[in-house]
């Protein structure tokens, strides 16, 4: 019953020609980390100031982000954001589908992690603060010497989650037709019968990067908590 | 081109067309993932050898492998399988009469099983090591402890991330348009295919979505109220 439907050995030949891909998705996930954690601090320093109009702005932007598919989001922001910029007279219509993917990632990880900077850093006590100010530390040391490590210790654990979620959010990129692990999928074995032998390929390669930044962050979160102890 | 609003109407009439289809997917999702992942939370917790094992593996591939991937690799599976038993068995059905409804729903259980088994877990050991010792030493048997001393103390930790959870699932049953199975988004798209106006085909999704994940947080918010409130009154 089974014959025909899967072949192990196709598995290993689609492999290698997966793995030459692999740079694209790494790269849509670094990007999006380093400019969405830039982004998500500044709405979370947008928020805990209650900065006006901005604060009400980056609630309801926050909420859209985490309210909304990511599916959606990349299509929202690949025919929107040339609509948009075409009024203003600006031609990005032919740009690279890539920068509109980076795009979204980098908004929708800047929302997510907006909420766990203002979570950790409204979880260190006002007391270090207050400290920092008494022994006579600037408003920009004590929140770059005191509250800022602390938070970060904090935010560690949900930052891993949200990398691992990111990475998994990658797999929909293909959907606009890039050719990361999954648009490769397709590229290489789109009428032929042997699709399901791409997917397993792609699987094993999501699945030992999701277990090998699990076990990274965790060994990280033991060596920090180690320090905080001594 | 302009933002066409008439056509915008038409696609958000469609989209909620659609809805139950979207709420269909997510809420079965969630049933199935709370009664097997109950069965799951349990067997780590209680520590039953296979069951617990299988139960942590489970949870490390359903994490680790994209969503999309497990409802393409069912899709694929099941359709050609199940074309072969049919012949097999000399059935007339065939795998073009199932509804695509049905592959979704369980792909997205899947997923729902091992996030729901994973947060579980967590609620039942948020209960204290001394509530299941007091009730062993008070006589009553594991299954008596499970439903009467920790269940009821463990559901109202675990009500707000179960809210968390079909949020998710609401924003991930989008995922079934790839596979052509016509739910909110889809049911948008469809109507956008003759004119080519996706952008406010995707605008009118994103604010079925975004409508009906904000009702699910205000419930998610008032149950929270009314249980810390419950609570409060159990400390005084």
């Amino acid at each position: 019953m089974l014959n025909g439907l899967f072949d192990p050995a196709t598995v290993f030949i689609y492999l290698p020609r997966l793995l030459s891909k692999l740079p694209v998705t790494l790269l849509i996930v670094v990007t999006a980390t380093l400019l969405g954690a830039a982004g998500g601090m500044l709405l979370a320093l947008v928020r805990l100031f209650r900065t006006p109009v901005l604060n009400q702005a980056a609630v309801v932007y926050i909420s859209f982000m985490r309210g909304t598919p990511i599916v959606v989001q990349l299509f929202l922001v690949f025919y929107g954001v040339p609509w948009l910029l075409d009024h203003v007279g600006i031609d990005i219509n032919r740009w690279d589908k890539l920068f509109f993917v980076i795009l979204t990632y980098t908004l929708n990880t800047a929302a997510f992690k907006a909420e766990v900077f203002r979570a950790a850093l409204q979880s260190v006590p006002s007391g270090q603060a207050e400290a920092a100010y008494a022994v006579g530390l600037t408003r920009l040391q004590c929140f770059r010497r005191i509250i800022a490590p602390q938070a970060l210790l904090i935010a560690l654990p949900s930052l891993g989650t949200g990398l691992a979620a990111l990475l998994q959010d990658t797999s929909l990129a293909y959907t606009l037709g890039i050719i990361d692990v999954m648009g490769q999928v397709h590229a290489i074995a789109s009428g032929t019968n042997r699709m399901l032998e791409g997917y397993v390929g792609a699987a094993i390669i999501f699945l030992t990067l999701s277990v090998a930044l699990e076990k990274g962050f965790g060994r990280i979160e033991a060596n920090l908590l180690i320090k905080r102890h001594h | 081109m302009g933002f066409d609003i008439s056509f915008f109407l038409v696609a958000l009439r469609e989209a909620i067309k659609y809805t139950p289809v979207t709420l269909f997917l997510a809420l079965s999702a969630l049933l199935v993932g709370i009664v097997v992942g109950l069965g799951l939370a349990v067997a780590r917790v209680f520590q039953l050898r296979v069951l617990a094992t299988l139960s942590r593996v489970y949870v490390v591939l359903i994490k680790g492998i994209p969503l999309v991937i497990i409802l393409l690799l069912l899709y694929m599976t099941m359709t050609r399988m199940f074309d072969d038993i049919a012949k097999a068995l000399h059935l007339t059905v065939r795998s073009k009469d199932i509804d695509l409804v049905w592959v979704a729903a369980l792909a997205l259980s899947l997923w729902s099983i091992a996030n729901i088994a994973e947060l579980l877990r967590g609620a039942l050991l948020s209960v204290g090591k001394g509530q299941y010792e007091a009730a062993y030493s008070v006589g009553l048997s594991r299954r008596q402890t499970l439903f009467r001393i920790i269940l009821p103390q463990a559901v109202p930790v675990s009500l707000p991330m179960l809210c968390n959870t079909l949020i998710g699932l609401i924003k991930w049953s989008s995922i079934a348009f790839v596979i052509s199975c016509v739910d909110l988004l889809n049911g948008a798209l469809i109507a956008a295919t003759d004119n080519y106006r996706f952008l406010e085909a995707y605008v009118a999704a994103a604010l079925v979505y975004w409508g009906l994940n904000l009702s699910v947080e205000q419930m998610s918010h008032q149950l929270e109220k009314r249980l810390t409130r419950y609570r409060k009154e159990a400390i005084h």
